[in-house]
C-alpha cells in the first residue's frame, strides 16, 4: 500500500486531502505532521506533532519511508515576520525535499499558487507553466513564495530521479480553508481601486483537493498551473459571495492600506491592492492533459461555499 | 509540550471547523444571476408597506430589502434615462442588441467571456459608437463581405490623434457585416494601467497586444484587429497625413504562426478629424502621455478640444491576403510580405483619397 505523508495535515487543505485519500479504492497509508493537532482525525492516520524546521521531522521520514509527500505547510499570512515565512516557506520546502531525495522518497507534491506569476499590467491571458515568476517586481512580501516554487522547481532538473509535483491553483474558495482570497472577499467592505476591475480565475477547495490527490495518483512531474470553472471580474466575484466593494481611487487607498497594515489593522500588504487592478490569469491545459483533471464545481458552486 | 501550551492548542482545535463526511457537493440549482438579482428585491413601496402593518399589526414588517446607497443610485439612473430617452437611441439600441444576439462569443454563466468581453457593455458602447458612426463621421464602408468567417486579422492605418479608427472599424463588423462579428483590438501596453479606460477596453474585447493573447484569440476563431503603425501612425503631423509609417513585422510572424488570413483596412477621413501641426512628445512625456499633438483646436480650447472635427470617414476592407512561410524567417524575409500589405493598404488610401468627393461630406 502506497504511503503518504501529508505536512500541515491539521489544516483545511490537509484533511481534505487525507480524506480524498482514503476514500480511494486504490488504498493509501496517510501519515501526517503538524504544528497543530487534529483529534478527530480518521482513524488509522498517524500525526505527529512537529514542524517542518524541527529535527523530529526527518527522524520522521526516515522511519516511516513514505513513498509519497504532499508538502501543504507553509505560512501564507503575513502576520508573520517576513524572517519566519522565508524560513518555514523557503527553507522548509528545501528541507522536505533534501530529505525525500535521501530516504528514497519517489514523490513529492509540492502546493504553491497562481499568485507566483504576479499581477503586472502587461499579463497576458492565461499564462502558462514557462511564464517567469514575476510576483515579487511588485510584491515582494511574496517572494518566499516565488522562491519556493523555484526551489521546487529546480529540483526537477537538480534530481531527475525523484518526481517533484509543484501545482499552482488559481484563488482557492472554500468552507474547510482560510485561503488569502477567501479572507480578502469575505470583509465586511472589500477595498478595490476605482477604475479597475480585473478578471479572477477561482477553484473550489474539493477540486484543488482532488487535483493533489490525481497528482499523486498519476505520479506526474513539473510545474502544472490548476485551473477552475472559470473567470469573472473581481466585482461580480465580491457581490456573489454576498459582500460589498469599497472602490476607492487609488492615490487613496495606496497609503490607507499601508498604514492599516503597518498598524495591523489590515491583513494585508499594500502592495497586494496589484491583484485588483491587474488579472494574473492561468492556462490549466498542461495539467488537465497529464492528468485528465476537470474541475467538478461550477462558479456559483464555488462562490456559494463561501457565502456568508 | 507545557501543559499551558497544550490546553492553548486543544482550544485552538476546538475553534476549528471540522470537516465531515460528505456524501458529494451540495449543488445549488443553477440560476441565472441576473433573474435571481430581479427576484431578491421585490417592488416595495413606502405605501404597501403601511397597508400591510396596518391590516396585519401582529406580524413584524417584513425585512425591507437590502438596497445599497448604489443600487437606489443605479435604479434611479436608468428610471431617468428611461424617462428621456429619446426614440433614435432606443432604436439604435434595439438594433444593435438584435445584431449582437447573432454574434457567436464565449460567454460564461456571469455575462463574461474569458478575455472580460461583457455583451451589455458591449451594447452601450455601440449605441454611443453608433450614432456617432451614422450622423457624426457619416461613415462609408465599403468591402465589408471581405472579411471571413473563423480567424482573421484585420490589419488598418492609424491616424487621428485618438484611436476613433478602431471604433469605426469595431461598429462597422456589427452594423454591416453579414454575420455581424465582434472585432477583439490589440491595445497599447499602457492602456491597463489607466482607470476607466482599461475597463471599457476589456469589457468591449480588447487585450493588451501581447503575442500571446493574439495567438491565443486568432486560434479560438476570432477576428483580431491590429495597427502596427501603433503611436507612430496615430500621432503623425497633418503634412504626413495619408502616409504609411513604419510598420512593425510581429504581426506579419503571428498571421504566419496561427496561419490566418489578413484583411488590409484603408481609413480615409481620419487623417483630417484631428489635424496636427506640432507633436510635444518631450511635455508629453513630462505629463506621463505617448504623445502631445498641437491641433488647430487641442489644447486651446482645453479637453472641448479633444472633439474631432466631423470629417466623412470612408472605410475600404481589401481583399483577404494568405500568406505562408516560417514566422520565425529572418527580418528581411518577413519584411518582403509585410511591404506587400504596407503597399495594398497605401494603395487603397490613394485611391480612396483621389475618389473622395470632399473632406467633410
Amino acid at each position: 500500500m502506497q504511503k503518504v505523508l501529508i505536512t500541515g495535515i491539521a489544516g483545511g487543505q490537509g484533511q481534505l486531502v487525507t480524506r480524498k485519500l482514503l476514500q480511494r479504492e486504490r488504498g493509501y497509508q496517510v501519515l501526517g505532521i503538524d504544528r497543530r493537532p487534529w483529534e478527530t482525525r480518521p482513524r488509522g492516520v498517524g500525526m505527529t506533532l512537529t514542524d517542518v524546521r524541527k529535527r523530529k521531522f526527518e527522524d520522521i521520514v526516515r522511519r516511516e519511508r513514505p513513498d509519497t509527500i504532499v508538502h501543504l505547510a507553509g505560512v501564507r499570512h503575513f502576520k508573520a515576520h517576513p524572517a519566519v515565512r522565508h524560513e518555514i516557506n523557503v527553507n522548509g520546502t528545501g528541507r522536505v525535499l533534501d530529505f525525500a531525495i535521501a530516504h528514497g522518497v519517489r514523490q513529492v507534491v509540492v502546493l504553491s499558487s497562481s499568485y507566483v506569476y504576479g499581477a503586472l499590467p502587461e499579463n497576458p491571458y492565461y499564462m502558462d507553466e514557462s511564464f517567469p515568476l514575476n510576483s515579487s517586481r511588485t510584491y515582494p512580501e511574496m517572494r518566499d513564495l516565488a522562491e519556493m516554487d523555484m526551489l521546487a522547481t529546480a529540483y526537477l532538473w537538480r534530481h531527475p530521479d525523484i518526481t517533484v509535483t509543484v501545482l499552482r491553483p488559481v484563488s482557492i474558495l472554500g468552507y474547510h480553508i482560510h485561503s488569502t482570497i477567501g479572507r480578502y472577499l469575505k470583509r465586511d467592505r472589500v477595498p478595490t481601486v476605482l477604475g479597475f476591475n480585473p478578471m479572477v480565475q477561482f477553484i473550489h477547495e474539493d477540486d484543488v483537493t482532488e487535483a493533489i490527490v490525481l497528482a499523486v495518483e498519476r505520479g506526474v512531474r513539473g510545474a502544472f498551473n490548476v485551473v477552475g470553472p472559470g473567470a469573472v471580474p473581481l466585482h461580480v466575484a465580491v457581490r456573489e459571495v454576498g459582500s460589498h466593494s469599497l472602490p476607492l481611487p487609488e492615490p487613496i487607498v495606496r497609503p490607507t492600506i499601508a498604514q492599516l497594515f503597518r498598524w495591523g489593522l489590515y491583513p494585508f500588504p499594500p502592495r497586494a491592492i496589484d491583484f485588483a487592478k491587474y488579472q494574473c490569469t492561468l492556462d490549466g491545459r498542461r495539467f488537465r492533459d497529464a492528468t485528465g483533471f476537470t474541475p467538478r464545481y461550477s462558479l456559483a458552486e464555488t462562490f456559494a461555499s463561501v457565502r456568508s | 509540550m507545557s501543559t499551558d501550551e497544550r490546553r492553548q492548542l486543544a482550544r485552538h482545535e476546538r475553534r476549528r471547523r471540522v470537516p465531515e463526511e460528505r456524501p458529494g457537493p451540495t449543488v445549488p440549482a443553477r440560476v441565472d444571476p441576473l433573474v435571481a438579482r430581479s427576484q431578491a428585491r421585490p417592488p416595495a413601496t413606502a405605501r404597501t408597506r403601511a397597508l400591510t402593518l396596518r391590516s396585519v399589526p401582529a406580524l413584524p414588517p417584513p425585512p425591507a430589502p437590502q438596497r445599497s446607497l448604489r443600487d437606489v443610485l443605479r435604479d434611479a439612473a436608468s428610471e431617468l434615462w428611461e424617462q428621456f430617452n429619446p426614440p433614435l437611441i432606443r432604436e439604435i439600441n434595439d438594433e444593435v442588441a438584435e445584431r449582437l444576439r447573432r454574434v457567436p462569443t464565449q460567454i460564461n454563466e456571469y455575462g463574461f467571456d474569458p478575455w472580460g468581453l461583457n455583451i451589455d457593455a458591449v451594447r452601450r458602447a455601440l449605441v454611443v459608437t453608433t450614432l456617432m458612426y451614422r450622423y457624426y463621421f457619416r461613415v462609408e464602408t465599403f468591402g465589408v463581405e471581405n472579411v471571413p468567417d473563423g480567424p482573421v486579422f484585420v490589419i488598418s492605418n492609424h491616424a487621428g490623434q485618438i484611436a476613433l479608427d478602431a471604433a469605426m472599424i469595431f461598429t462597422a463588423l456589427v452594423l454591416e457585416r453579414e454575420p455581424p462579428r465582434i472585432v477583439r483590438g490589440m491595445g497599447e501596453f499602457f492602456l491597463p494601467t489607466v482607470p476607466f479606460v482599461n475597463l471599457l477596453m476589456s469589457r468591449t474585447g480588447s487585450v493588451v497586444g501581447t503575442p500571446k493573447n493574439c495567438i491565443d484569440l486568432l486560434r479560438q476563431q476570432e477576428a483580431v484587429i491590429a495597427f502596427p503603425e501603433g503611436i507612430r501612425g496615430m500621432n503623425k503631423l497633418f503634412s504626413e497625413r495619408y502616409t504609411l509609417q513604419r510598420f512593425g513585422t510581429g504581426f506579419m510572424r503571428l498571421a504566419l504562426a496561427a496561419k490566418t488570413p489578413i484583411v488590409p483596412v484603408a481609413v480615409v477621413g481620419s487623417e483630417e478629424q484631428a489635424p496636427a501641426i506640432a507633436n510635444l512628445t518631450q511635455l508629453g512625456r513630462v505629463l506621463g502621455l505617448p504623445a502631445f499633438p498641437i491641433t488647430l483646436t487641442f489644447p486651446w480650447l482645453g479637453p472641448l478640444g479633444l472633439l474631432p472635427l466631423p470629417a466623412k470617414y470612408r472605410i475600404h476592407i481589401g481583399k483577404p491576403m494568405h500568406f505562408e512561410g516560417d514566422p520565425d524567417d529572418e527580418d528581411a524575409v518577413i519584411g518582403r510580405k509585410v511591404q506587400r500589405v504596407v503597399d495594398t493598404i497605401q494603395g487603397m488610401l490613394d485611391e480612396g483619397v483621389r475618389q473622395r468627393p470632399g473632406i467633410f461630406f
